[in-house]
C-alpha cells in the first residue's frame, strides 16, 4: 500500500492543479458579473478591460468626473463647463428587460423608477459592450467615430471634447473614468436568465462559444442609433394622435432635466403654462425653435456655450412620443 | 462733510442692520440648501435700475452693457438731440459672476452722472434664503455689497466734490437687503431697503442716504415680461424744490435663453445705484425720462 502513496500524491495534486487552472466561476449567482462568467467560458478580455489603476486614479475620481465633471479639487479642472457625464447619460439601467430597444418601453420603465429620459446611452453596462457610437452617428461625427466605435477609451474621449465641448481628460482622469464604468458592469441578475439555469454557465462543455453567444443575447453589445428627419409638414407632424399623459412624463423626464432652471442649457423652461404655451406656438413651425427640430437635429451652439443640444434618435425617442409631447404642451 | 459725522439715530439704525444681517445669515445656514428653490423670481440679476434679488448659477459669467440716453423730451430733448439717441447719459460695461449658486460678484465701469464720474463698481450679492418651490421660505432673501471709486481727474477747486483731498473721498458704498417674492409664474414683487454711503458731500448734503426701493415684474409670455422699479431716498434735502425726483423706471424684458435684453423708459441718469439714488433730479413731468437697454449675455466658464 504505502508505494501507491506516492502515486496518489501525483494524482492528486495533478487534480489540484487543474482545478486550479479551470477559470469557470465555481458558483454563478444573481451579483456575478457578466464579464466574470463571460472571460471564465473563454471570451477574450475586451480592450478597456483594466487590471490595476495607474497612480492617482480611483473609482471615487472617476464617479466623480461622471457626475460632477471633476474631482472637486484644486488639482482637477473642470472637464467641461458646459455638461457633465449624466446630462445625457443615466448610471442605471434603462430597460427591465436589456434586450429591449422599444423607446415606449424605455420611457415607462424611467417614469417608473424616476429616472431622466435621456438622448444618451446609458453608461450602466456600457463596459460590456463592445461597439460604440454605433449607426447613424457617423453622419454627424464622420471620421472621429471610427477610432471610438471599438474603443470604450476613445468613445469617452471623443465624448468629453465633442459632445462636452470640454477637454480631453488626462490618462488618469480616463482611467479613473473607465475604473468607475466597471462598478457599473452588468450581473447576471440584470438579464432576463432565470436563476435556476445560472449552473449552466459553469459546467464544462465543448460549446463554451455557444453559452457566450447566449449569455450576450440577453443584452446589447452595441447601441443602434437612426437618426430620424423632422415632419415635411409641421401642422400635420408626424400624423399621430399624441397622449398627452405619456408626453407629461417626457417634459419632465426629458426636457426639464436639462432645461429647468438653465441647469444644462440658457434656455430656461419650467412646468408653467408660458413655458409649454411657447413650445406649442413654435412646435409647427419647423423653425430653429420648433420642438421638431431640435428634438430631431438638435441645437446649435452659442456664443458662450459651445456645447449643443444632442438630438434623439429612434430609439431614443419615437415620433410617437415626439407627438404626444406636442399634445401636453398644447394642452390647456 | 467727511466720515464720522453719523448722528446716533442713523448708529442705531446701523447696528439694527447687521444685527439683522447676522440674524438672516444663521437663519438660512438652517433653513437652505435642502430646500428646492424658486429660481428666476426675477429674469435678470438687475430690475432697471435696482439690483434684483436674483444670483448667477455658479460658474457662470454675465456680461452686460447698459445704456441710458439724453432726455427724450423737455427742454434737453426733442429733435435737437433726436429725441435723446444722440446723447449718452451713462454707459455701462461689466460682468459678473456665479462663484456659487448663491454668491455672486461683479465688476463694471460707468460713465457716471452726478457728480463723480467715471465710476468703478464692484458688487458683492449673495441669496441667503430662497423662496421655497414647494414648501420653505415664502420669500427671497438677498444681501447685495457694493462700493464705487470715481476714477475721474482731480481738480483743483476745493468747492467742487472732484477736488479729493483724499483717495478715500473717491469712495461711496451701497448696501441692500433684497426681499422678493414671486406669487405666480407671472408676478413677482420686490421691496429692498438699502443705505447708501458718501465719504464727501457738500456742506448742506448729508453721507449717509437710506432708502427704500421697490420692483415688479409682470411676464406676459415665456419671452416678454413688463418691468417696473423704484427707489425712495429718505433725505429731506431730496425733495422736488430742491430739484431732486424719485427715480421711477419701466421696462420691456425679452428674454431669448441667454440673453436678456431690456429696454425702459426711466428719468435716472446714473446707471449704478451709488450714482442715481442720491443724485437723480431729472423730472419726468417735465419731459426729462429717457430711454434705455441693457443686454446681458451668459457664458459658461
Amino acid at each position: 500500500m504505502k508505494k501507491f502513496i506516492p502515486f496518489l500524491l501525483l494524482l492528486g495534486t495533478i487534480w489540484c492543479c487543474l482545478a486550479m487552472t479551470d477559470s469557470r466561476v465555481a458558483v454563478v449567482s444573481g451579483e456575478t458579473p457578466v464579464w466574470e462568467v463571460l472571460r471564465s467560458l473563454g471570451e477574450p478580455s475586451p480592450n478597456h478591460l483594466i487590471t490595476i489603476l495607474p497612480e492617482k486614479a480611483s473609482v471615487a475620481v472617476g464617479r466623480n468626473i461622471v457626475h460632477f465633471g471633476s474631482n472637486k479639487t484644486k488639482a482637477m479642472k473642470q472637464q467641461s463647463a458646459h455638461f457633465v457625464c449624466t446630462s445625457c447619460h443615466n448610471t442605471e439601467k434603462e430597460f427591465a428587460d436589456l434586450r429591449e430597444t422599444d423607446p415606449q418601453k424605455r420611457l415607462d420603465y424611467a417614469a417608473e423608477n424616476e429616472l431622466p429620459f435621456l438622448p444618451g446611452s446609458p453608461l450602466y453596462g456600457v463596459v460590456n459592450r463592445s461597439s460604440f457610437y454605433n449607426g447613424d452617428y457617423e453622419k454627424k461625427y464622420g471620421k472621429l467615430v471610427l477610432p471610438a466605435r471599438n474603443n470604450l477609451r476613445e468613445a469617452i474621449q471623443l465624448c468629453a471634447v465633442e459632445c462636452s465641448q470640454g477637454r480631453v481628460l488626462k490618462n488618469w482622469e480616463l482611467e479613473s473614468v473607465l475604473g468607475y464604468l466597471w462598478t457599473l458592469e452588468l450581473k447576471m441578475e440584470d438579464l432576463a436568465i432565470l436563476a435556476a439555469d445560472y449552473n449552466k454557465y459553469t459546467l464544462k462543455s465543448e460549446d463554451a462559444a455557444d453559452l457566450i453567444a447566449e449569455i450576450k443575447s440577453y443584452y446589447h453589445t452595441d447601441s443602434p442609433a437612426h437618426f430620424v428627419a423632422t415632419p415635411e409638414d409641421g401642422k400635420a407632424g408626424y400624423g399621430r394622435q399624441g397622449d398627452a399623459s405619456n408626453g407629461e412624463h417626457i417634459y419632465k423626464l426629458s426636457c426639464l432635466h436639462c432645461h429647468e432652471d438653465q441647469r444644462y442649457s440658457f434656455f430656461d423652461l419650467n412646468d408653467g403654462k408660458l413655458s409649454r404655451k411657447l413650445l406649442a406656438k413654435h412646435f409647427p413651425t419647423l423653425s430653429y425653435y420648433s420642438s421638431y427640430q431640435v428634438i430631431r437635429h438638435g441645437a446649435p451652439s452659442h456664443p458662450g456655450k459651445r456645447a449643443y443640444m444632442p438630438q434623439f434618435t429612434s430609439e431614443k425617442m419615437s415620433n410617437q412620443q415626439v407627438e404626444d409631447l406636442r399634445a401636453y404642451v398644447t394642452k390647456k | 462733510m467727511l466720515a464720522g459725522s453719523r448722528s446716533p439715530r442713523k448708529l442705531k439704525f446701523m447696528r439694527l442692520f447687521f444685527t439683522s444681517f447676522l440674524i438672516l445669515f444663521f437663519v438660512s445656514v438652517y433653513s437652505q440648501e435642502k430646500t428646492k428653490i424658486e429660481y428666476r423670481t426675477f429674469k435678470d440679476t438687475r430690475v432697471i435700475s435696482t439690483q434684483s434679488s436674483e444670483t448667477l448659477p455658479a460658474g457662470k459669467m454675465d456680461f452686460r452693457i447698459s445704456h441710458r440716453f439724453g432726455d427724450l423730451a423737455g427742454s434737453n430733448g426733442g429733435w435737437q438731440n433726436f429725441y435723446g439717441l444722440e446723447d449718452a447719459a451713462d454707459v455701462l460695461i461689466g460682468i459678473d459672476y456665479g462663484a456659487t449658486d448663491r454668491l455672486t460678484f461683479g465688476l463694471n465701469r460707468t460713465k457716471g452722472a452726478g457728480p463723480l464720474t467715471r465710476l468703478v463698481n464692484g458688487i458683492v450679492k449673495y441669496k441667503f434664503i430662497g423662496q421655497g418651490k414647494e414648501a420653505g421660505s415664502p420669500i427671497t432673501i438677498t444681501l447685495l455689497g457694493g462700493a464705487s471709486l470715481s476714477t475721474a481727474r482731480r481738480i483743483d477747486d476745493p468747492e467742487l466734490l472732484t477736488n479729493f483731498p483724499k483717495t478715500a473721498h473717491r469712495l461711496i458704498y451701497n448696501f441692500q437687503a433684497i426681499f422678493a417674492r414671486s406669487f405666480s409664474e407671472r408676478l413677482a414683487l420686490q421691496i429692498s431697503p438699502g443705505y447708501v454711503y458718501r465719504n464727501y458731500v457738500t456742506q448742506e448734503d448729508e453721507n449717509g442716504l437710506f432708502n427704500l426701493g421697490f420692483a415688479a415684474r409682470f411676464q406676459l409670455t415665456k419671452v416678454f415680461g413688463l418691468i417696473v422699479d423704484t427707489t425712495i431716498p429718505f433725505s429731506d434735502l431730496r425733495t422736488s424744490d430742491n430739484g431732486y425726483y424719485l427715480p421711477l423706471g419701466f421696462g420691456l424684458e425679452i428674454d431669448t435663453g441667454g440673453h436678456v435684453f431690456q429696454i425702459n423708459l426711466t428719468n435716472t441718469t446714473g446707471l449704478a445705484p451709488t450714482d442715481y439714488i442720491p443724485n437723480t433730479r431729472s423730472n419726468w413731468a417735465d419731459g426729462e425720462f429717457r430711454l434705455g437697454f441693457t443686454i446681458s449675455r451668459l457664458f459658461n466658464l
